[in-house]
């Protein structure tokens, strides 16, 4: 054990010895988030639209004051022309454009059904769709109202208009702050990214440069040598995990409903499982630019398939098994679950059972490789 | 004089060359991996939710409250998993992420539906992913106003006929968006991965102080360092195209010739971002650890890959013109997508080529402060 500490000591005389690492390992992570607590919203909001009023009545100014009123959509171009939607749509002014036809407003008033045109840049699919539902939504609406006027003159259809509306409800993120969600996963991939890293950059550096041999005969075993790499970087991770995430809640007043011995339990497992996939790395590359593309393979997979960024629910059936291999899967769950809603270890027990399962495996299979090429 | 410069310049590309072909282990990495991930990531990522799993408690159980119930049910973005007797039962399912919001409908539903023109009914929502919160409240909000009004069109020829058109992806395919943008998403974070270690590992072998004995000046190191990884990464990023485009059946409607002059451009720059990292970074550990961390998340999230950047906050919209994604999403998706030629491309090419010489310039006076 006295050989373990040598080495640590040995560590964390380089690691600190290297004060831009330091930088690194603390400030990055800080800096990035918080510029990127606020960039991600899969909402819809202030699209670029091309109006083209071919009608330029009353009534079709009222519906395109509608689409000014609702946030949704700025009204960047007016044109009379329909050959202008084409180029508009074309080099990126405009995602949507609305139609109004010429007539639209006597059409309307004696029931023959004037049509609309919506047309709508569809390369991002989702987008588009919530944008579609929008427009309808503002179309339907002022639909309603007009309605109501012809109603005045025609009670007797009163008894078919009953509009059903939601009442909104909304636990744990009251008012869907994007920021309560992004914060603590941000953090999460930021110090997977660098925990495995530097783990498996600091293996393969000493195989590189020739050091390891040097370390390989002294009378440290290899699991002492691999302990001593890694309990630099497993502390620091550990300690700068709980720095970030204390700053973080409290400058954007997270609440915190969990057990905050949970959430410490819960770190100190998911860091051991990402020290594992560092190591196992190290044990696949023989330089330290093949252990850098292998973490960017590693790493992009498990923040794609996260959840974080795409609901796992609208994958393929396959892909959503493989999500259970997912170590940071089930963290990004667990920081959720335990900030937001308060949710005790009986909640949780899937997500433990995962981490574990997934830690020991890359833990044994790393020191099989590892043995492996030391003999 | 030129002929010198010339073959120093070429003596340091070669240089560079031999030692990206002399290792064929870390070649079949950088060509492998991203094919690899090209695959998963094509099919996996699908922005539009599907099947929104619910529960439901219906206290009016009149045939109005089920036909609302049924019509739900039925359409192809909600699933109700649950039927409940009281609204008690919602909180644990949601707790236990069962579902992802409960519809209480309340007692008087069927006396409202016939008396007022509002029918309030209630719905519980799981805030803690806020994203998919809102989107699932917009859906179901669509959903109600829609079903609403049906009564009515069909009681008269409908007042209004809207005709929705949707163009450059008409069939709503998620892959045709995802799969161009994950090219360049990818090619973004490889070139930085790339040129990020040249000069750092020269550093840190001691082979720099090697070649600045040498009468070679910094421009000529620099751009010769940068030669070899242009042909690299634009070999690279037509294997990754050409593969992902036969595989996914992305349209191509563009010109190839165009694509390929256009991220000729896109290569330069993510390429002098690398070496602007490698400039700064004393060793290749520092340099490895910048260029991930600067290049992944910034990257997915800023670029405009999925998420659009008029929604983000100003400091962020202007933050991301620094992002050279962003210019070549919109390239590359006009051409293969909409097939837009060079009049419509042409200012986001030209900002990829200020972007590429700012960071090459940059690298050029951190390099020089490195000498001194």
């Amino acid at each position: 054990m006295k050989a373990v500490l040598h080495m640590l000591r040995k560590e964390f005389i380089q690691i600190f010895r290297d004060r831009f690492m330091v930088a690194i390992i603390f400030f990055v992570p800080l800096v990035q988030l918080f510029i990127l607590a606020y960039a991600i919203t899969t909402d819809v909001k202030h699209l670029s639209t091309v109006i083209c009023d071919l009608d330029n009545s009353h009534l079709s100014r009222e519906l395109i004051s509608r689409f000014r009123a609702s946030g949704y959509f700025d009204l960047n171009y007016f044109t009379r022309r329909p050959s202008d939607l084409k180029k508009l749509l074309d080099r990126e002014k405009a995602v949507l454009a609305l139609v109004i036809p010429a007539h639209f407003s006597r059409d309307l008033k004696k029931f023959s059904s004037p049509q609309v045109q919506l047309i709508i840049d569809g390369q991002n699919s989702n987008a588009s769709v919530i944008a579609l539902g929008y427009s309808l939504q503002i179309i339907q609406r002022f639909l309603e109202d007009q309605l109501k006027g012809f109603l005045g003159r025609m009670p007797e259809l009163g008894q078919y208009i009953h509009i059903i509306e939601p009442e909104l409800r909304v636990w744990y993120n009251p008012n869907l702050k994007s920021a309560y969600y992004m914060i603590p996963g941000i953090i999460a991939l930021l110090l997977t990214i660098i925990t495995m890293l530097l783990t498996s950059l600091a293996i393969v550096r000493e195989q590189e440069i020739g050091t390891w041999e040097q370390l390989m005969v002294t009378p440290l075993k290899p699991y002492q040598l691999i302990l001593g790499k890694i309990i630099p970087f497993a502390l620091l991770g550990y300690l700068e995990f709980l720095i970030a995430l204390g700053i973080a809640l409290l400058w954007w007043r997270i609440p915190f409903l969990g057990s905050i011995f949970l959430l410490a339990g819960f770190i100190a497992v998911y860091i051991l499982t990402t020290l594992g996939l560092g190591i196992l790395i190290s044990t696949l590359a023989r330089t330290q630019q093949q252990a850098l593309f292998l973490c960017w393979f590693v790493a992009v997979s498990c923040i794609l398939l996260s959840g974080f960024f795409f609901p796992i629910e609208n994958m393929p059936r396959f892909f959503q098994y493989l999500t259970y291999l997912d170590p940071l899967r089930y963290f990004i769950c667990v920081l959720r679950e335990i900030i937001l809603k308060g949710a005790g270890i009986e909640h949780l027990l899937v997500e433990l059972i995962g981490l574990l399962v997934i830690g020991a495996g890359v833990f044994s299979l790393s020191l099989i490789r590892f043995q492996k090429r030391v003999s | 004089m030129k002929q010198r410069l010339d073959s120093r310049l070429w003596a340091v590309a070669g240089k560079e060359l031999i030692h990206i072909l002399r290792d064929p282990r870390s070649l079949t990495i950088i060509f492998i991996l991203p094919l690899f991930m090209m695959i998963i990531f094509g099919y996996a990522i699908d922005m539009d939710l599907k099947e929104i799993r619910l529960a439901v408690v219906d206290y009016s159980r009149t045939p109005s409250s089920r036909r609302l119930l049924q019509s739900l049910n039925a359409s192809p973005n909600f699933k109700i998993c649950y039927w409940l007797d009281s609204s008690r039962e919602i909180e644990p399912l949601i707790k236990a992420r069962k579902i992802r919001a409960g519809l209480v409908i309340p007692r008087d539903f069927a006396e409202q539906l016939r008396e007022k023109s509002k029918i309030p009914v209630q719905l519980l929502v799981d805030g803690a992913d806020a994203n998919s919160a809102s989107i699932l409240i917009n859906y179901l909000k669509a959903f109600l106003a829609d079903y609403s009004l049906k009564p009515v069109e069909s009681y008269f020829t409908p007042l209004l006929r809207v005709e929705p058109r949707v163009w450059y992806n008409p069939e709503l395919k998620s892959a045709n968006f995802v799969v161009p943008g994950l090219v360049a998403i990818f090619m973004m974070m490889i070139c930085a991965m790339l040129t990020s270690i040249t000069l750092a590992r020269e550093k840190e072998t001691g082979t720099l102080e090697q070649i600045l004995v040498s009468p070679i000046t910094r421009t000529e190191l620099l751009v010769g360092k940068l030669l070899p990884y242009v042909l690299l990464s634009f070999l690279l990023t037509g294997v990754i195209l050409g593969f992902s485009c036969f595989w996914f059946k992305v349209p191509f409607r563009g010109s190839i010739l165009l694509l390929a002059f256009s991220s000729l451009f896109y290569i330069f720059s993510a390429l002098s971002f690398g070496i602007l990292i490698s400039a700064v970074a004393p060793n290749q550990q520092m340099a490895m650890a910048i260029s991930l961390v600067s290049t992944i998340l910034p990257t997915i999230m800023l670029s405009g890959f999925i998420f659009p950047i008029p929604s983000m906050p100003k400091i962020l919209q202007w933050l991301s013109y620094l992002i050279p994604a962003r210019y070549f999403l919109i390239v590359i998706r006009g051409i293969m997508l909409k097939g837009v030629g060079i009049v419509a491309i042409y200012p986001r090419l030209i900002a990829l080529l200020l972007l590429g010489l700012w960071f090459f310039l940059l690298s050029q006076r951190r390099f020089k402060l490195k000498l001194g």
